[in-house]
This record gives C-alpha cells, sequence and structure tokens, in this order.
C-alpha cells in the first residue's frame, strides 16, 4: 500500500502554501507534508486548533487581523464601519470572553476586556493560531469562546533583505509598509514599519434619513434619501515592529520584540446625526508599546522558556462640541493610561516517547488609571473613572500521554489569582484518537471548566462599577473529527468538524443602577448556553502543468442561547439568540495560480443578526444577512535587481449597499492598488 | 488527476453560487396613519445610545391598541439616536432626539414629519413660549437653545451660568414670565430665566442631581433629587423631594430617602392634586401630604421601572419597563386607585410618554 501523505501538521489555507511567505518566486506545486497522524505533535493532542498560514497574513498590507480572521476562520467579526473598532467572538460569545497573546504576553485591554483587532496589522503577525472553546486553556484562562495567539518570527535568511510595499486605494487611502532584515549565521535583526491614512469619506445612500424640501410657509413639499459622505471616519495610523533574534552557540535562544503603534481615528457620524460637523470633535487616539523579551533553552529531554514584558498604553477619546463663541464644551475627555509588566516561566519535560510534561507560570501586574475629565474630580478621586492596579497570576500544568500510537489523552490544571481573589482550580481533558490511519481520519473531545474574572472597568469604575461581581464561568464540551487525503505533487484535501457545547453561568450584563438613568452598572445576569458545529476544509489541486487551485472554506452554525431567569413576566429574551451574533456564518476563499499570476476570490457571509435580544423581527429589529465578495488580482516580476509585485483589489465587488450595525454605513465598491519591491542585494 | 474541463464547471457553478445571494437593503415604505379625533399616547422609545434604533409607539387607551414604530412606517426613515422626549404644541408633536442633535415636528394624526430643527449638540426637552419661539435645553452645553417652530431655525442661545463639567439643563416648568429648569448632570441648582429677555435671572439651590420638575395645583415646584454618587462632584447624599416656591425662590426639603434609593420620573396628576415618582415601586404623595406613604402605590414586580407618566384626564398611570434595555419594552397600565387594567408592549427603552389631545 502506499504510504499516505499527510498534511496534518501543516495543513490548510494551502492557498500560497507552494511558496514560502516570502519567497518571490511562487512555483506551482502541491505542497506535501510527511507528518502522518500518528506522528502528531504530542502539543497537539486533542486541540481544536485553526493556523493561519503566514501567506496569508502576508497578503496585503491593507488587512488587519480583523480582515484576516473574518476571512479564514469561523469567529465572528463585529466592526461598526470601515476602519474602526473590531472585535472577535467565538462560537456566540462575547468579544471579552477572547483572549489574545501576542508572543506570550496578554494583550487583551484590561480596562475594556476585549481586543481590537483592527489594531493589529495582519503584516506584523507571522504565526496566528485560535484555540477553540476548551483549548483556549493551553494558552490563557479566561477565553470562554477562545484564545488567539499571535506571534513574531525571525525570518531563514543571512545578509540583508528589504521589502517596501505602497498601497493607494479608493477613499484617499494610502498604506505604506517597509520591513528591513539582516541576518547572520546565529543572529538577526528584523525591522518592521507601516503607515496607514485615509479620508476614508466613502459615498452611501442614507435610507435612514431624508431630506425635506419646504415651500416659503415651511411646509414639507417633498423629500428624499441623501447621499452623503461618511463624515469623520479619517484615519492615521503607524506601527513600528523591532525584532532582534539570537541564538547563541549552546543553542539557547534569545529574542526581544517591541511594537509601538501610534493611531488617530475619527468616530464615524451615525447615519441619524444632525449635528454640525464643523464644530464636533469625536476621535480616539492611541499610543501603545509593547515589548517582551524572551529566553528558550532547548534539550532532547525538555525545554526551558523565560519571558519578560512591558506594555505602555495610552488612549485618549474626546467628543467635543465647538459653541461657535470662542468656546468648547467637553462631552467626554477620557484619558486611560495603562503599564502592564509581564512575566512567564514555562518548562516541557519529555521523559519518554509516550509522555510530555508541560508547566508555566505567568504573571501580569496591570496599573490602570482611567479618568473622564469632561467632569472636574474632587481631590484625588476621579469622578468618572478609577486608578487601580491589579495582578493577575496563571499557573498551568498539562500531562501528555500517548499509550499507543493512534490514542493520546492530555489533562491541564489551571488555576489564576486575580487581585486577592483565586480561581478555583480549572481542568481540561483532552483526547485524540486515529480511527483510521488510511486518511488519517482521527477524533477529538475535550471537556473543560472555564472562569473570567471581571474587568477593572466592571469592578471599579465611577460610577457604577460592581466590586461585587463574580466571575464568569462555565464547562465547555467538544468533539471532533478531521481527515487528511491527498496524492504527492497532485491534490490534498483536509477537513475538520467540531460539534461543541458550552454553558456560562453568571454572564455579566449592564443595567441602569437603582433605576436611575444616570448610569449604569454591570451584574452577574445571565446564563447563556451556546453549541453548535465548526466546520473547515481544505482543497489544493493542480489542474494543470501550471494551474493550480486552493480552496479553503469555514462554516459554523453556532446557536447562543439566552437560557437566564427572566427578568420579569415580559422578558421574551429567554430561548433567543444573543444581540448580534449570527447564528450561521460561512467563508471560502480561492486562489488560482498560473505562473507568475494570481487570482484572489473571497466570499463571506453572516447570517441574520438580531438586535434587540427578544429576536423581535421588527424594522429595526434585524440586520439581514451578510453577503460579501472580493477579488484580486497580482502578478509578479523577476527582473534581474529585484522581485516586483503588483496586486489590484477589488472590494465589495457587487457594490453592496449595506450595514454591518445599525446606523453605521459600510462602503461600496472600491479598489486598492500595490506595488513590493523586494530588492535582491547580490542575490540572483 | 483532476480533469481541467470537469472542474472549470466546477468552478464556473462555484462561482455562480457565491455571487448570487445579495444583501438586501433599501428604503422603509412609507405606510398611511389616521389617529383622528382620539385621546392618545406616544411612548418615545429611547433606543439604544449610539445604536440609531429610537422608535415610536402610539397607544389608543380607548381601543387598547399599540401600533409599534410608527415613526419609521409613517415616514419611510429612522427617529435618530436616543430619543429623549416628546411636547406637543398646537397639533404638532415635537420629538426630541438627544444624540441625533434633532428635533422632529410630527403631525399628531398621520404621523408625518412637518419639519425638522438640526444642529443642536444635546436636546433633552423643548418647550414652547409661542407660537414662534421655544426654548431647549442641553446636556453637555451650558447653552439653552432659543428656537422658531416655524421656521425650524435656531434663533439665540442663553447662556447659563455653569461650571464646565457640570454642564446641563433639563425639564422646564413656566409660570408667568418666568421659565424654571433644573440642572441634572453634576448639578444642585433649579434656574430662572426671564422670558422677556432670555436670561437666567436667579437660581434656586436644592440637593444633589435634581432629576424633574414639575407644577402642582397650587403652582408650587416640586423636584426629585437623586443623592448623586460617591465621588461624584456636586456632592452625594440621599436622594429627596423638594417643594420649591418659585415666588420666594426657595427650597424646602420635603422627604429625604436614605440608603442606595433613588427617586426620579416625577409626575403630576391632571389637576396637580398628587405627585408620581419610581422609587423602585411607583409612589403617590398628594401634594398636599404632612408624611410619606408607608406603603407605595404600585409595587414593582421584580424589574426596575424607567418611565411614569399620568393620564390628565382620567389619572390612569402607565409604567413603563424596559426590562433588560435590549428588547421591546412594556408599559403597564394602571388605574388611579393602581389596579392593573392593561399592558403593551413599546419599542427599545419607553422613556418618555406624551399625550395627544382630542
Amino acid at each position: 500500500m502506499k504510504r499516505l501523505i499527510l498534511p496534518l501538521a501543516t495543513l490548510l489555507l494551502a492557498a500560497s502554501a507552494a511558496a514560502a511567505p516570502d519567497d518571490p518566486v511562487r512555483t506551482v506545486s502541491i505542497r506535501e507534508v510527511s507528518v502522518s497522524a500518528l506522528r502528531r505533535p504530542m502539543k497537539q493532542i486533542g486541540i481544536q486548533r485553526t493556523e493561519i498560514d503566514t501567506a496569508v497574513l502576508h497578503e496585503s498590507i491593507s488587512l488587519s487581523m480583523a480582515d484576516i480572521l473574518s476571512h479564514n476562520s469561523t469567529v465572528f467579526i463585529k466592526q461598526y464601519g470601515r476602519g474602526t473598532e473590531a472585535t472577535a467572538s467565538f462560537r456566540g460569545t462575547a468579544p471579552e470572553h477572547t483572549q489574545v497573546l501576542w508572543n506570550g504576553m496578554r494583550i487583551t485591554s484590561p480596562v475594556m476586556g476585549m481586543t481590537d483587532f483592527s489594531m493589529i496589522p495582519a503584516h506584523f503577525v507571522d504565526e496566528a493560531e485560535l484555540l477553540h472553546g476548551t483549548s483556549s486553556l493551553q494558552a490563557a484562562g479566561g477565553g470562554l469562546g477562545g484564545a488567539i495567539t499571535l506571534a513574531t518570527r525571525p525570518l531563514d535568511t543571512r545578509g540583508p533583505a528589504l521589502q517596501y510595499t505602497q498601497g493607494i486605494g479608493s477613499f484617499t487611502t494610502f498604506d505604506e509598509y517597509l520591513r528591513f532584515t539582516y541576518g547572520g549565521r546565529r543572529w538577526q535583526t528584523s525591522t518592521r514599519f507601516s503607515c496607514s491614512t485615509s479620508r476614508n469619506d466613502y459615498r452611501y445612500r442614507n435610507y435612514d434619513k431624508k431630506i425635506f424640501l419646504y415651500d416659503d410657509e415651511h411646509r414639507v413639499t417633498g423629500s428624499y434619501y441623501p447621499v452623503e459622505r461618511n463624515r469623520n471616519g479619517e484615519w492615521r495610523d503607524l506601527h513600528l515592529l523591532q525584532e532582534f533574534y539570537f541564538r547563541t552557540r549552546g543553542g539557547d535562544r534569545w529574542s526581544l520584540n517591541a511594537w509601538y503603534l501610534d493611531s488617530k481615528r475619527g468616530l464615524p457620524a451615525t447615519t441619524v446625526s444632525y449635528r454640525d460637523d464643523d464644530r464636533i470633535v469625536n476621535e480616539g487616539r492611541e499610543r501603545t508599546l509593547r515589548s517582551v523579551a524572551g529566553w528558550e533553552r532547548t534539550r532532547t529531554a525538555g525545554r526551558l522558556a523565560a519571558k519578560a514584558g512591558y506594555i505602555y498604553s495610552r488612549t485618549a477619546y474626546d467628543f467635543r462640541n465647538d459653541r461657535g463663541d470662542g468656546t468648547t464644551a467637553d462631552m467626554m475627555h477620557v484619558r486611560n493610561r495603562v503599564h502592564t509588566l509581564f512575566a512567564d516561566l514555562a518548562g516541557e519535560y519529555r521523559p519518554g516517547e509516550r509522555w510530555y510534561f508541560t508547566a508555566a507560570a505567568t504573571a501580569h501586574q496591570h496599573f490602570v488609571r482611567s479618568i473622564d475629565h469632561s467632569v472636574v474630580s474632587v481631590g484625588n478621586t476621579p469622578a468618572i473613572g478609577y486608578d487601580k492596579g491589579r495582578i493577575e497570576l496563571s499557573l498551568t500544568a498539562t500531562a501528555r500521554w500517548r499509550p499507543v500510537d493512534r490514542f493520546g489523552l492530555a489533562f491541564t490544571l489551571r488555576e489564576e489569582l486575580f487581585g486577592d481573589r483565586w480561581s478555583p482550580a480549572v481542568p481540561a481533558l483532552f483526547a485524540d484518537w486515529v480511527v483510521s490511519e488510511r486518511g488519517s481520519v482521527t477524533f477529538k473531545a475535550s471537556v473543560s471548566r472555564n472562569y473570567r474574572f471581571p474587568t477593572l472597568t466592571d469592578l471599579y469604575f465611577r460610577p457604577g462599577g460592581n466590586a461585587e461581581l463574580r466571575p464568569e464561568h462555565g464547562f465547555t464540551y467538544d468533539a471532533g473529527v478531521s481527515f487528511a487525503a491527498g496524492r504527492p505533487g497532485s491534490w490534498s484535501l483536509t477537513g475538520e468538524a467540531t460539534a461543541f457545547d458550552s454553558y456560562i453561568d453568571d454572564w455579566i450584563i449592564r443595567l441602569p443602577m437603582g433605576g436611575s438613568k444616570s448610569f449604569w452598572q454591570p451584574r452577574n445576569m445571565k446564563r447563556v448556553h451556546s453549541y453548535g458545529v465548526e466546520t473547515k476544509a481544505s482543497l489544493d489541486v493542480r489542474l494543470a502543468a501550471e494551474w493550480r487551485l486552493a480552496l479553503d472554506g469555514t462554516f459554523g452554525w453556532t446557536p447562543s442561547i439566552n437560557r437566564s431567569e427572566p427578568l420579569g413576566d415580559n422578558d421574551q429574551s429567554v430561548g433567543k439568540q444573543l444581540v448580534y451574533v449570527p447564528e450561521f456564518s460561512s467563508a471560502v476563499t480561492g486562489r488560482l495560480d498560473w505562473r507568475t499570476w494570481r487570482l484572489t476570490y473571497k466570499w463571506n457571509y453572516y447570517s441574520s443578526r438580531y438586535t434587540m435580544s427578544s429576536n423581535d423581527d421588527t424594522l429595526t429589529g434585524r440586520l439581514t444577512p451578510y453577503l460579501m465578495n472580493d477579488v484580486s488580482l497580482e502578478k509578479r516580476f523577476a527582473p534581474r535587481w529585484a522581485d516586483l509585485t503588483l496586486r489590484c483589489a477589488v472590494n465589495n465587488l457587487f457594490d453592496e449597499e449595506y450595514k454591518s450595525v445599525l446606523a453605521r454605513p459600510m462602503p461600496g465598491i472600491h479598489f486598492e492598488f500595490f506595488l513590493e519591491i523586494r530588492p535582491r542585494f547580490g542575490r540572483r | 488527476m483532476f480533469r481541467v474541463p470537469c472542474l472549470r464547471r466546477a468552478f464556473g457553478a462555484a462561482l455562480l453560487l457565491l455571487t448570487a445571494g445579495c444583501m438586501e437593503y433599501g428604503p422603509t415604505a412609507e405606510e398611511d396613519f389616521s389617529a383622528v379625533g382620539a385621546r392618545g399616547l406616544f411612548v418615545v422609545n429611547e433606543g439604544n445610545f449610539n445604536g440609531g434604533n429610537a422608535s415610536l409607539t402610539y397607544y389608543d387607551p380607548a381601543t387598547c391598541e399599540a401600533a409599534q414604530e410608527v415613526f419609521r412606517r409613517a415616514n419611510g426613515m429612522l427617529l435618530g439616536d436616543t430619543a429623549q422626549s416628546m411636547t406637543v404644541h398646537e397639533g404638532t408633536g415635537w420629538i426630541v432626539v438627544n444624540n441625533s442633535g434633532a428635533i422632529y415636528a410630527i403631525d399628531l394624526e398621520t404621523f408625518r414629519v412637518k419639519g425638522r430643527i438640526e444642529g443642536l449638540t444635546s436636546p433633552r426637552y423643548i418647550h414652547f413660549l409661542s407660537d414662534d419661539k421655544a426654548y431647549v435645553t442641553q446636556l453637555w452645553d451650558r447653552r439653552i437653545c432659543i428656537v422658531d417652530p416655524r421656521t425650524f431655525r435656531i434663533t439665540g442661545y442663553i447662556d447659563t451660568p455653569q461650571q464646565s463639567g457640570k454642564e446641563s439643563t433639563e425639564q422646564m416648568v413656566r409660570i408667568g414670565r418666568y421659565v424654571y429648569t433644573n440642572c441634572w448632570s453634576y448639578n444642585n441648582r433649579i434656574l430662572v430665566i426671564d422670558t422677556e429677555t432670555d436670561t437666567v435671572c436667579d437660581t434656586i439651590e436644592v440637593g444633589v442631581q435634581p432629576t424633574s420638575l414639575v407644577v402642582d395645583r397650587h403652582g408650587m415646584l416640586w423636584t426629585a433629587t437623586d443623592g448623586g454618587y460617591e465621588g461624584n462632584p456636586a456632592g452625594h447624599e440621599a436622594a429627596a423631594i423638594y417643594r420649591i416656591d418659585p415666588e420666594r425662590r426657595t427650597a424646602e426639603r420635603m422627604w429625604e430617602f436614605p440608603g442606595d434609593r433613588r427617586c426620579s420620573e416625577l409626575q403630576t396628576d391632571g389637576t396637580g392634586d398628587a405627585l408620581y415618582f419610581i422609587m423602585e415601586d411607583i409612589w403617590r404623595v398628594p401634594v398636599d401630604a404632612q408624611r410619606f406613604p408607608v406603603r407605595p402605590l404600585i409595587e414593582a414586580q421584580g424589574t426596575l421601572y424607567y418611565g411614569l407618566t399620568v393620564d390628565p384626564v382620567t389619572s390612569e398611570i402607565y409604567v413603563a419597563d424596559a426590562i433588560d434595555y435590549q428588547q421591546q419594552g412594556v408599559v403597564r397600565r394602571y388605574s388611579a386607585d393602581g389596579v392593573a387594567v392593561d399592558e403593551f408592549r413599546a419599542g427599545i427603552i419607553p422613556g418618555a410618554f406624551c399625550w395627544k389631545p382630542l
């Protein structure tokens, strides 16, 4: 019997997998991966993960991680417009239930408890992995929906390497990206810089508003829906990432990563705003430095690693009105300042072929000062906001056991300290079983408990902070099957389907405090049951000698149902889908390669999202299904002095008019052009 | 290996499938309404802040029928973001939409738009002085706008003596030539405005954060304060109800409510004989009462009440329950004695009411 070559370890998203991410000359061949299901990494026993290929991450400099996730996973991205905040939700949970790590350090905001993925340029990420449900406990606690790990890594190059990409797009959008790398035998340094600016003033027909025509008596004589521009949506984002890697003679690895971002973004007006734009300032600004230093020693029987990091983040939100008489009124004047210290110690021990142990201790110390200065404080106590610190400690240990080649078991125990409150021990059990080596059919299952502590804002924000809040907690059960098949150099097909069942108790929601309309308070009110199926598949085919087609698809069915006690007799939200969570989602990306050409087609679908917890199908109670089509064409040139790539992208191909959130318009068809240059520096 | 023609067909079919769907988006059809010859109740549903889903519900007390989203259905457009209040003047309803910075004038029978005042910072309430002059109070802007309701234009401003960060004016009551308005946000004062000079001529100090303002049958003003919170720059104290003598411009604390109790939505009946307000339950206190009642008129049913009105003709009580603030709220109708009569659905966060006269 022919030995089946199984693309298990580095599957999927095979789109451009044949080409190394930074290889300018694409070869038209099907990737052959020589890892069989029986040799699967012990670290991945029972893990439900989605790995996003580096080539996908680096496909375009204009893409953020929000774009990447929406097209390559079942994660739901909620975005308030082009170039605005984008949050990620796994399996019908809230954005706060997604933990995000960058080079091992948690970058989820300690203020809001979530991550804005529009602020993470995909070009600054080399490795992205999604850990679904229970599997998130392998990386962090608190990911009731899942966790996303992002990382950088050194290029496999010697000497200098340079990449410069320029992009020009609709709505006066300019993107610049520069990466300079210099590598020696044991060290490498890399500097990445990107700048993105856009006026972002796209036109749209505003069906939420009418312009009225009056006669001389000021009586309405007619009306029409205006064509308006997206107002106050401009942005300017700068990112700088410095990396340094060093490998000692003894094999120890050292790394240093520092990522600085400076962003200024307008907050677009809603479709129902009649304020005078010229008199309003409504913008957010952020300056954040994230840095991680790491050391790693790998030996035959194990590995030891240590990391230390620091985050400084200063965010500002201004909502200000010019009265027109030389004075301004601050409606909001919010300043958040966050210092986070990070330390992590991890060890791995492999006493033999059958056992594998890992343990880690991680600490984050936050110092947060969040104040709305539009209201004058009394003394040192903020009238609106808080000034608090908190230590967050996480201890985890995992034992993995593979008694026979076909079967593996893993048990994880995690415990966390937030401030002075310990979570109970959080266990997770993982198992996998290779049902058939032919087709690499593997069954996976896992079960875990999980906890998420309230954010500092939930606990201490004044007014309304609730220091009595309990952690959200629940159980998650996963079971799935995966397969992989193919013929070397001809085709490969992989797929995976996972069913999950998850309960979250003490879900935190906000309600007006004590009947007061002036401020709201978070409370442990809800119980949510989310369940469903996530599937993904990838097909990679050599159609002819120089033709290759890659198709990657995901489909998710994620009911996320409110199972709380009703808030009174008239509460109709019980048994209903959560607000703004689609029940169905799907994405397909197709890539067709011919010699130095590539055509990419992306399709994305979300089913209706309800805007009311009662799921009433009223005029404003439901957003209609979302269907989006994007296409791009790319051509590579290889003159003697450099590798060049030209790329043209057409987004919203069919010029759809739509909103993804109520009163937030989205752009119609728009275009982007990119030129990428990679000088060869003496290499041919 | 796959054959190319076969894959071509498959690729073509897949492409067709992917591009077949298109999103449903477009104008809302306009509907005709005819609320002729009947008293009615408008429920102003705030909607979620920044959600753009404010709406208007119309309820006919005679037939007990409620129509939802009448503004959108009549006009084919959204009402806006965070509707705050509604006032009727000379057969026209004026809906103040706070976070849209606009005020709509609508026909009370067809619900069709008659005009729109734009360019306001953060309007809260409109109060009419005449057919061509009205005041508009604002949050986050210490100026009260003067508007001409006939032309839908802003014609001037009244600058109020408020510190930065404590700027708000709220409900308005007119007694004689003076308009009184409560400064609710981080404040503790009632402003007195001379309508002939359009200037603030006096201030009256009350408790922390007066939320609402009404006038009784004796011509006395009443306000309910929520008492603020710990760290509030205006102070933190027990919520209370104050009676204000507009002649002498003095305030007297009538009742205070220790603990975390908060009172809001102060209303009177049609005759001005009794005060009604929300303090978890619904309370009624005669304006001449010397003692505070032992029991509420209507007990809360495991939820937080958000809006309150009293029928000026029948003294029936309507209480709005926003439930979880993310679904259609419920309005419960009670007799003047607090006996349940009816209940009906409204929109998201039913926060204010407005009576349509015959």
